[in-house]
């Protein structure tokens, strides 16, 4: 530059802080559900329940591998498994697979360009078939008991 | 643009330039290209004072071609020179004057004639005509004319100039505010400023001083002891939700509040009333102002007086006069450069008056002033320089030069 | 005094605070007279001019057209400017835009949100209003401004910049978008190559917040899933893409 500058100010060219949303954990900006409208929620769930089927996964398999174990530690988590909390539990898995699966049609065909200002509606759609389908395997699960 | 201007010499004259609006940023261009070295502080952003809040009208000078011819002529010569040098700054659609009531036709004659007088090029139209164009006008109006306006981006065009200053190594400061002239053996020499970005103060040293602060001139001018005869008349205008028309609508009268529409983007801007201020920092917008640009707004374009507000605001004219005129309106709208060697001080000049349109005129004449006294013996080129998109001052490097 | 009484009440503005050098920020308390008519805008140039000339901020239209007065205000985006203090609560907290960094106080570094457009960004369109009419002669189609006011919120509120910096974000795919809508000269393969780089149009994870935010009808979000439309119809995949 061939005017004059002033000292101190080359701390201009510093790196200055920057703002994330968030909720307190560096990267959580994704999850933060404040001042979020309906777009913003629908991905934060969907990736809750997508990050819930992954550690359900991992659960699943610790759960096939006491098999492995006997009869005996199959049937004691059997009378574990009958319980209100843990079928409670189960409603919740019905309601990540449902949610992380019916959002990912809705992504699909909004992200793909197919439907792509429809996403409030098709939302509101799938959810009503979601319910349907959740309180359906809900009166199941706990009808089994 | 012209890759041969030099870039200016480590021994040449530096000039301190005070204000960041159109007129500071169209004189760091116009010097830049004439060799000078170039300092400009401003408190805010660039353009926060009024450059950036006017309707963003590029007036064609009817307006101004019954009452102030040489206003008139500046605008049309400005005008071609604008649309050529910062090309993609426009909407250029023109403009209509029109006719409403039989008051109106009274004043057709004289504007016709006058437009011709100043070379502003017009299309007369019959009412049927102008409605073809411009469907929501008032179907009831007489006569329409068309001229050369445009619609303006207020911010984005002059940043173009700040941008290309930028490039040709200009060091322009924002958030940087002038504490108090430093002032030595009767001349100006530089500024105390304060940078509001790191909170460090000091000296800015110059062989000359500029003020271009619009209707804080007074303010600044106060600080080197000398009086600059600038009243701040403020304007209140009102933007619409919804694009109303394409072409700027104006009233076909001599002047008066709310004659004149400019579309923008999405928006339909309306404007705009007149009174002075002691301070163009405490501008407010009083309500019956407001109402009244929307009940003469919709005079020209019905729908006005239904469509949905998205703002209502104030900007500030430096207009040069009386302090005792009390509307604004009876001032002159023509700029001024004031050599206040005049007033015994020497390195300290002041730009003030005029309006956007003008912008590179008056940085030429005020550039022509400053040059002579910094002898330096080079022409204004800014005329055939185009100058570098807006999104240019926001880039690092100088490869848009290329 | 009656309970029709404009007399402005008093609310209590936290306004974000940082000067380069300092080794951390801050909030200021004030306590700003607010009318029914006082934008955002106009309750920080209160401050400015009667509590604290230090206080730095952006603005230059004040009317929602120019997009310098981009901030957070109680952790929305919005534009100062036309904001309306009144409706706000109590308490009004006002920060700088979120993932752009911040030079000092509520302003933040514009030149990084410009870098991620693409070169060949417009600045004018053809207007699609009122369509009944016909242009006078020597103009073909009536022309307007480009809706993006380049302000930043739609980068501020996206849920991805807010995690990865490499995203280009919002309104440079709308950008984007836009060319291909009406390219003026513009090479639509070059676009379409730019904005099929994996930080590109399909980075987006489709919150929409970006639209939510968008004080100027842009419809970034609608715009990227167009964009990704187009890209998926050239048959393109998004490995043979070089960075734009």
């Amino acid at each position: 530059m061939s005017g004059q500058e002033l000292p101190g100010t080359e701390r201009r060219d510093d790196q200055g802080p920057v703002l994330r949303k968030g909720v307190g954990i560096p990267t959580s900006g994704w999850f933060d559900p404040r001042g979020r409208a309906l777009g913003g929620f629908a991905f934060a769930v969907n990736r809750v329940t997508g990050l819930g089927l992954v550690a359900y996964l991992y659960l699943h398999l610790a759960v096939l591998s006491m098999l492995l174990r006997g009869g005996s530690a199959w049937s004691g988590f059997l009378r574990l498994a009958t319980s209100w909390l843990f079928l409670s539990l189960d409603v919740l898995l019905i309601f990540g697979i449902l949610y992380h699966g019916l959002n990912g049609i809705r992504v699909a065909l909004v992200g793909s360009g197919i439907v792509a200002d429809r996403q409030k509606a098709l939302w509101w759609a799938l959810g009503v078939i979601g319910t349907l389908a959740l309180a359906f395997s809900a009166i199941h699960i706990y009808g089994s008991r | 643009m012209t890759r041969s201007a030099p870039r200016a010499s480590r021994d040449a004259p530096h000039v301190l330039i005070v204000g960041g609006g159109g007129t500071g940023g169209a004189l760091a261009h116009d010097l830049t290209l004439r060799g000078v070295r170039i300092t400009l502080v401003e408190r805010g952003e660039f353009t926060s004072g009024t450059t950036g809040r006017h309707h963003g009208l590029l007036h064609s000078g009817a307006r101004y071609a019954v009452s102030d011819r040489e206003s008139a002529i500046e605008c049309i010569e400005e005008n071609a020179i604008l649309r050529s040098i910062c090309p993609g700054s426009f909407e250029e659609n023109d403009g209509l004057f029109v006719a409403i009531t039989d008051e109106d036709m009274d004043y057709y004659d004289d504007f016709v004639e006058g437009c011709k007088a100043c070379g502003i090029p017009i299309e007369e139209l019959a009412p049927q005509e102008a409605l073809r164009m411009e469907p929501l006008l008032n179907p009831g109006l007489k006569a329409a004319v068309r001229v050369p306006d445009a619609t303006m981006d207020a911010m984005r065009m002059p940043l173009r100039f700040f941008a290309t200053a930028k490039h040709r190594g200009a060091t322009l400061y924002n958030f940087m505010e002038v504490l108090d002239l430093v002032i030595d053996g009767g001349a100006v020499t530089g500024a105390t400023v304060r940078d509001l970005v790191t909170g460090s103060e000091g000296d800015l040293h110059a062989d000359l001083v500029v003020n271009a602060t619009g209707p804080w001139s007074e303010k600044i001018a106060r600080m080197a002891g000398v009086d600059v005869p600038i009243s701040p008349s403020p304007g209140v205008m009102l933007a619409l939700r919804g694009r109303l028309c394409n072409m700027v609508i104006n009233r076909m009268h001599r002047s008066g509040d709310g004659d004149i529409v400019v579309p923008q983007r999405g928006l339909s801007v309306v404007g705009t009333s007149s009174w002075t201020v002691e301070d163009p920092d405490e501008l407010d917008v009083p309500e019956d102002h407001v109402a009244r640009m929307r009940e003469e707004g919709s005079k020209l374009i019905p729908a006005i007086a239904q469509a949905v507000s998205r703002a209502a605001w104030s900007a500030a004219r430096p207009l040069i006069g009386a302090k005792d005129a009390d509307s604004g309106r009876e001032l002159s709208r023509t700029f001024k450069t004031i050599d206040h060697v005049e007033d015994g001080v020497e390195g300290f000049v002041t730009i003030t008056g005029g309006k956007a349109t003008t912008l590179r005129g008056m940085a030429e004449l005020c550039g022509d002033v400053i040059c002579r006294k910094l002898g330096i013996d080079r022409p204004c080129s800014t005329r055939s320089v185009t100058t570098l998109p807006h999104t240019a001052f926001y880039a690092e490097t100088e490869r848009r030069l290329a | 005094m009656s309970a029709a009484d404009p007399l402005p009440t008093t609310r209590r503005f936290r306004v974000y605070r940082y000067k380069r050098g300092d080794p951390g920020w801050r909030f200021d308390p004030f306590e700003v007279p607010v009318g029914p008519r006082t934008t955002v805008l106009d309750a920080l140039r209160w401050i400015q001019l009667h509590r604290d000339r230090t206080l730095a901020l952006r603005h230059s239209c004040f009317h929602a057209s120019c997009g310098t007065c981009g901030m957070q205000v109680n952790g929305r985006e919005a534009l100062a400017c036309v904001t309306l203090a009144d409706p706000l609560g109590s308490t009004i907290t006002v920060e700088p835009l979120a993932n752009i960094p911040v030079l000092t106080d509520l302003v933040v570094d514009m030149g990084q949100v410009f870098a991620r457009f693409p070169d060949e960004i417009g600045t004018v369109r053809m207007s699609e209003k009122p369509s009944r009419a016909s242009p006078p002669d020597g103009i073909d189609t009536y022309e307007r401004f480009e809706d993006c006011i380049e302000c930043g919120l739609c980068l501020s509120a996206c849920p991805v910049s807010a995690t990865s910096d490499a995203y280009v974000g919002p309104a440079a795919l709308a950008a984007a978008q836009r060319l291909l809508e009406e390219p003026r000269g513009v090479d639509p393969e070059r676009i379409l190559d730019w904005a099929g780089d994996p930080a590109g149009a399909w980075r987006c994870h489709v919150a929409f917040e970006c639209t939510e935010a968008c004080p100027s009808n842009v419809r970034p979000a609608e715009r990227i899933m167009a964009l990704r439309g187009a890209l998926a119809a050239g048959r393109r995949t998004v490995a043979t893409v070089t960075p734009g």
